[in-house]
């Protein structure tokens, strides 16, 4: 009885939300209202992918590193035979926090309250003065609890506590789209341990995904940037957005699930990528050893490589690739969210490569997420304070008829649409609306 | 634009490895041996520089500020608290002389958001202590407590500050400036003045 009755309180409820959704527009309340917020960290972040860690950062049998899966702490493990687990961070005695590290290697975990312990697959492994424990409690549930479904792709971990698609499903055509990303350095790994800047906003966390892949607001946001850019260094980096920047060829691409991408290659990469970048702490200095070391060509190549990719591709609903950079969402509260960036570096470049990509990853963060950010901030300040305006806008390209399926299939619209926005509510409702699985 | 005086090709590797060094030192530093401090006067300028340098960004007075700076400074704000390599770990910031100068430009546009307000800043330098490191040479550290203001509430930042000050031409300057915040490694809130 009592087992049955717990099980029902973590069932989902049954939502419909179709009085928070109009044409091209969204209701205020999916930012602003507490109890969505917790639906959404229920069910959202509870039957679909997400992202929680990459394998350069637990690379040897025994490491770990805790993140989140929308308030669920979780540890992220590799174990002795190399396989990945992913485990609610919480003891199965009395529901302290087991594992209160960031990061590290273990044998085992051991709960500091009364040293129960558990294997990296979640196991229960021991409880100290095993005589008092009897056949009453045998079915109790001992071992950790932990999401069902772990995947990697090409290095990139993801959990789903309840989801019926497989992780390459559910990518979709993203998955190509991060091949792209991935294979711009033909004999080099990907390693994502050099730091992360964490930012904290106080904005819901759609707030920031509204913005992924959304090229209108770059020349406004952002003019601090461009005007500090045009007059010190002329017509370089990301200058181009001006004028009617949708006739540019510039896109926003629809990949399946949520998933988007905003591509700025044909213009940052037409010729060299690294050349045509905003200047950085080294540049000079840097290029001109790898010039001596090894010629200039394949100087020039390995720093394009290693130059902002031109894509946003963002994997809904809690990660962003920007740049060089991994973002990920972790939302804290209806109105408070930390994006954190973080950092990556590669295998078999030489070291004045890779201290380049960390320069450059302060540049977009220094000069251009701060002002996002009070942005964001600003949207949610007016979200809450007028109940009396309701609506939010995200019905730009719509009627445009300027949309059209691209050669590699995928639907693509001008820079400046909103189809990112549309194309992840979409994917939203799909999850928050059904009553499929339905267990934590 | 002229680049005013920049020298923008000292980030490299060796760059890296020196400061590296220099901030290992610090970290191990034990007591300051009256031999190991600077003579008074010295002293006293170096003090008096670090209280200008704090009460410039205090004022917003960025390019005044700027100018306490040598031609190949740096602005070090690092995101870990282990004193981790610059050369393969990122930072807030770590901004050489042009980059500093493209942030002040920046913020004076008028046009730089997250300063808009700008954050209002009362910084208090405590606990300083002078390691001279040679003649035209001098390491300063010191605690600090920074407040700050925005319109929607503000926040107390403390830590400690390493500093690389060089005289040049008779006039001591900052070569190095690094902020050691407390809390680096956790998530922070709007950092887009200098702090």
């Amino acid at each position: 009885m009592l087992k049955e009755a717990a099980k029902n309180s973590v069932t989902y409820a049954e939502h419909v939300y179709d009085d928070y959704f109009g044409e091209g527009r969204v209701h205020r309340a999916l930012y602003t209202d507490a109890e969505i917020f917790k639906h959404e960290m229920l069910r959202l972040f509870g039957s679909t992918w997400i992202y929680v860690a990459h394998e350069s950062e637990i690379p040897d049998a025994g490491d770990f590193v805790t993140r989140r899966m929308g308030l669920r702490s979780v540890i992220v493990t590799r174990d002795l035979d190399g396989d990945l687990h992913v485990l609610f961070n919480r003891c199965s005695h009395r529901g302290a926090t087991l594992c209160r590290e960031e990061s590290g290697n273990a044998k085992v975990f051991t709960c500091p309250y009364h040293a129960w312990s558990f294997g990296h697959d979640g196991g229960c492994r021991g409880r100290p003065l095993p005589k008092g424990f009897g056949a009453s409690t045998d079915d109790f549930p001992y071992d950790l609890s932990k999401a069902d479904h772990v995947e990697s792709y090409r290095g990139f971990i993801f959990a789903a506590i309840d989801t019926k698609l497989s992780l390459k499903e559910h990518l979709g055509g993203a998955a190509e789209k991060l091949d792209e990303w991935l294979d711009r350095n033909p004999g080099s790994d990907l390693v994502v341990q050099n730091g992360s800047m964490p930012f904290e906003m106080r904005t819901n966390w759609k707030c920031v995904y509204d913005n992924a892949a959304d090229g209108y607001h770059v020349p406004f946001s952002h003019e601090s940037l461009l005007r500090m850019l045009s007059a010190r260094y002329g017509n370089v980096d990301i200058a181009y957005y001006e004028g009617d920047f949708d006739a540019l060829p510039l896109l926003v691409k629809d990949l399946g699930n949520g998933h988007t991408m905003l591509d700025q290659r044909p213009l940052m990469h037409a010729d060299s990528a690294w050349e045509r970048q905003h200047v950085l702490p080294g540049r000079e200095s840097i290029w001109s050893k790898l010039n001596e070391d090894l010629g200039e060509e394949e100087a020039l190549k390995l720093l394009n490589g290693s130059t902002g990719s031109g894509m946003n591709l963002n994997i809904f609903p809690n990660l962003m690739i920007i740049g060089n950079q991994i973002q990920v969402l972790e939302p804290v509260s209806v109105n408070e969210t930390i994006v954190r960036w973080y950092s990556t570096s590669l295998t078999n470049v030489p070291p004045e490569i890779n201290a380049v990509r960390m320069r450059m990853q302060e540049d977009f963060p220094s000069f251009g997420e701060v002002d996002d950010t009070a942005n964001f901030e600003a949207c949610q300040i007016g979200l809450e304070e007028i109940p009396e305006a309701e609506w939010v806008h995200i019905g730009r390209h719509m009627d445009s008829r300027l949309g059209e399926t691209d050669t590699d299939g995928f639907w693509k619209e001008p820079v400046s649409t909103d189809l990112h926005a549309r194309a992840y509510w979409q994917a939203w409702r799909t999850i928050m609306e059904s009553n499929e699985g339905g267990k934590a | 634009m002229e680049i005013t005086g920049a020298q923008p090709g000292y980030f490299d590797l060796e760059y890296y490895r020196r400061i590296q060094r220099i901030v290992g030192s610090w970290m191990e530093l034990d007591e300051i041996s009256s031999d190991d401090q600077p003579p008074a006067e010295v002293a006293e300028e170096c003090r008096a520089l670090l209280l200008h340098e704090a009460r410039l960004i205090d004022r917003h007075q960025l390019d005044d500020w700027l100018d306490l700076f040598t031609d190949d400074a740096a602005y070090w704000l690092p995101a870990d608290a282990s004193q981790l390599d610059p050369a393969s770990t990122v930072s807030w910031e770590f901004n050489d002389r042009r980059r500093m100068e493209e942030r002040v430009e920046r913020i004076l546009t008028g046009k730089a958001y997250s300063q808009i307000p700008p954050t209002r800043t009362t910084h208090c330098y405590t606990n300083i202590e002078l390691l001279a490191v040679s003649e035209n040479e001098v390491h300063a550290l010191c605690n600090f407590i920074l407040n700050t203001h925005r319109p929607k509430g503000g926040r107390l930042l403390s830590g400690w500050n390493g500093f690389i000050l060089r005289c040049e031409e008779g006039r001591w300057l900052i070569e190095l400036k690094r902020v050691n915040l407390l809390d680096a490694d956790a998530p922070q809130g709007n950092l887009s003045f200098f702090l």
